[in-house]
């Protein structure tokens, strides 16, 4: 009887000590951020009620769209080329006669290892306008100049490639695990049938992979549209504005002490990356079905 | 898969592509030891009898990155320790046991998965401020150390085990606490190692929580410290000791990522599988 009572009781005990803490640090704070979205607050004095005019402001707000269009660039640099490039590197190391495969798992994953606020420190360096790696290279042979964080043209891809350089290694890692799920006799027939390579890539692998693949676009969408910590380091969100990320505009509204205004923002945030995942992963499985 | 002896382009592209990946890190870390006139002058060149410790010593002078090291290394042992012990005592809940109430509660463990880090970054802190925890280790370790993240990671893992293996351990007299820890864990170990990886990388990278947590130079993560001395770099930029400055910010950034390379490089076949055991199929 006590050991039926204990087997009972016991996923109870194993489980709350993630409900405790989620209670006191996510679920508290969050209905506390919805109480603190419908007031005007500064972090001192009173918080004074005033219903949606947060709401209402970001919604009117120039900068808050220029916040959600810079990081929806930033999304369409990332996250296609992302995928797509992945999954081709994932094929080719899922050849099992490749040799040097440990080498090259390990040459992808390694940028992945690096702290990002340091990379993000090398970035500044290598990409500087005058005395940078890149640019030094560039006139070697015989190229201009080019103002990779200076410039409103080329700051979002200089950041885009700092994303993509840190975290493609990850993605090719989740699709190779995708790709040993996919039983061999499907390309065995398509290559009876004749198919190309190419072919066999996208009407084969591509829908086969589909679960993989939304995963991942899930987990890089609310990246991206969280990314904070590149432009926060590398380019404070300059110039003019065009790498004021949407996580970074979040982030102003606690420097600027409108933490009501902020807490409004979080929301809106949260809204559109839910959106966002709901729409992608509906349009994966829609191909295939 | 069929598969057909790879040709040269695909080691071409392959090696190419490894190339970039680590070229980036190589440039900082060989950089970071060149006299800092030459990271200017000679970006692209090395020659190793130049090779100078003089960023690290001017560097270790201007930041308290000791510190920085020392606190890191506090918040990861305990968070760490936390998140290890008690998110596959909660996969383990979710994949093996039948209770009221677990697909309301699982529910909620996938819906804190999608919540951006952001949203509570305000609030938290003003919980913090209103706790007296700001500047404090106990606000840089609670928050997150049990995150939903790594229980369904475990939850995957554990999963696998065949439920035969667990009840032979009950007949045995075990108690539900002693199949866990004699059963399951043996059996997830890498798995384990894999999410011990994980979370140190996780811990030791976190940037956006301790910036706004802590503000104290006694407080103050690696990472932290690290973008303070970014921002003193973007305030300089017209000083004469530009290459200084840029020798200095290098040997920051490679004393920071070494720990997390070696410790990478000695784990990475517990790494990359133990990621592959957790991950999606198909």
């Amino acid at each position: 009887m006590s050991a039926l009572l204990r087997r009972r009781a016991a996923p109870y005990v194993f489980v709350l000590p993630f409900f405790l803490v989620f209670a006191a640090f996510g679920a508290y704070p969050l209905a506390y951020a919805l109480r603190l979205s419908f007031t005007k607050w500064t972090g001192a004095g009173e918080a004074r009620w005033i219903g949606f005019d947060n709401y209402t402001y970001l919604l009117t707000s120039p900068e808050f769209w220029a916040s959600l269009g810079n990081s929806s660039v930033m999304w369409l640099l990332v996250v296609p080329i992302q995928l797509v490039a992945g999954l081709g590197a994932a094929v080719l190391l899922s050849n099992a006669k490749l040799r040097l495969r440990g080498v090259f798992r390990v040459a992808f994953i390694a940028p992945f290892v690096t702290p990002l606020v340091a990379m993000a420190q090398v970035w500044i360096v290598v990409f500087d306008r005058d005395y940078g790696l890149v640019n030094h290279a560039l006139n070697l042979v015989g190229l201009p100049d080019v103002g990779w964080l200076t410039s409103t043209a080329w700051s979002k891809p200089t950041l885009a490639l700092l994303f993509l350089w840190k975290t493609t290694g990850f993605a090719i890692i989740i699709l190779l695990a995708g790709l040993q799920s996919v039983p061999s006799h499907v390309y065995e027939a398509a290559d009876l049938d004749g198919a190309s390579r190419a072919r066999q890539f996208w009407s084969m692998t591509v829908p086969l992979m589909r679960r993989s693949l939304s995963f991942l676009l899930v987990i890089q969408t609310l990246a991206v549209f969280q990314m904070f910590a590149e432009p926060f380091v590398v380019t404070q969100g300059g110039p003019y504005g065009s790498t004021t990320t949407a996580g970074l505009y979040l982030y102003d509204h606690i420097t600027a002490s409108d933490l009501g205004t902020g807490a409004a923002n979080s929301f809106l945030l949260v809204i559109l990356v839910f959106a966002l995942s709901l729409v992608s992963v509906r349009l994966l499985r829609a191909r295939d079905e | 898969m069929n598969d057909k002896r790879p040709g040269i382009p695909t080691y071409a592209l392959l090696g190419v592509l490894a190339l970039l990946f680590l070229y980036p890190i190589w440039w900082a870390i060989s950089s970071s030891v060149k006299p800092a006139a030459e990271i200017i002058s000679d970006p692209l060149g090395f020659t190793l009898g130049d090779v100078t410790l003089d960023g690290y010593r001017a560097m270790f002078a201007d930041v308290p990155i000791g510190t920085g090291f020392a606190n890191t290394a506090l918040v990861l042992a305990i968070k760490g320790g936390m998140t290890l012990f008690f998110c596959p005592l909660a996969g383990y809940a979710f994949a093996k046991y039948k209770f009221p109430g677990k697909d309301v509660l699982f529910g909620i463990v996938l819906l804190t998965l999608m919540l951006p880090t952001l949203v509570l970054i305000i609030p938290l802190l003003l919980e913090m401020s209103a706790l007296g925890w700001v500047n404090t280790y106990k606000a840089l370790i609670l928050p997150g150390s049990i995150d939903a993240f790594s229980i369904f990671w475990m939850r995957q893992v554990i999963a696998a085990i065949p439920d035969e293996l667990l009840d032979a351990g009950r007949v045995d007299g075990a108690s539900e606490f002693g199949v866990f820890r004699r059963i399951v864990v043996p059996v997830i170990r890498p798995g384990l190692a894999g999410l011990a990886v994980l979370t140190m990388m996780n811990v030791y990278n976190d940037f956006v929580w301790p910036v706004v947590a802590v503000n104290d130079e006694r407080h103050q993560t690696l990472q932290v410290v690290l973008s303070t001395l970014a921002q003193n770099i973007s305030g300089n930029r017209i000083g004469a000791d530009f290459a200084t400055v840029w020798s200095e910010l290098l040997a920051a950034s490679s004393i920071a990522m070494i720990p997390l390379l070696l410790v990478f490089i000695l784990l990475q076949r517990h790494f990359i599988n133990g990621i592959l055991a957790g991950s999606v199929k198909g």
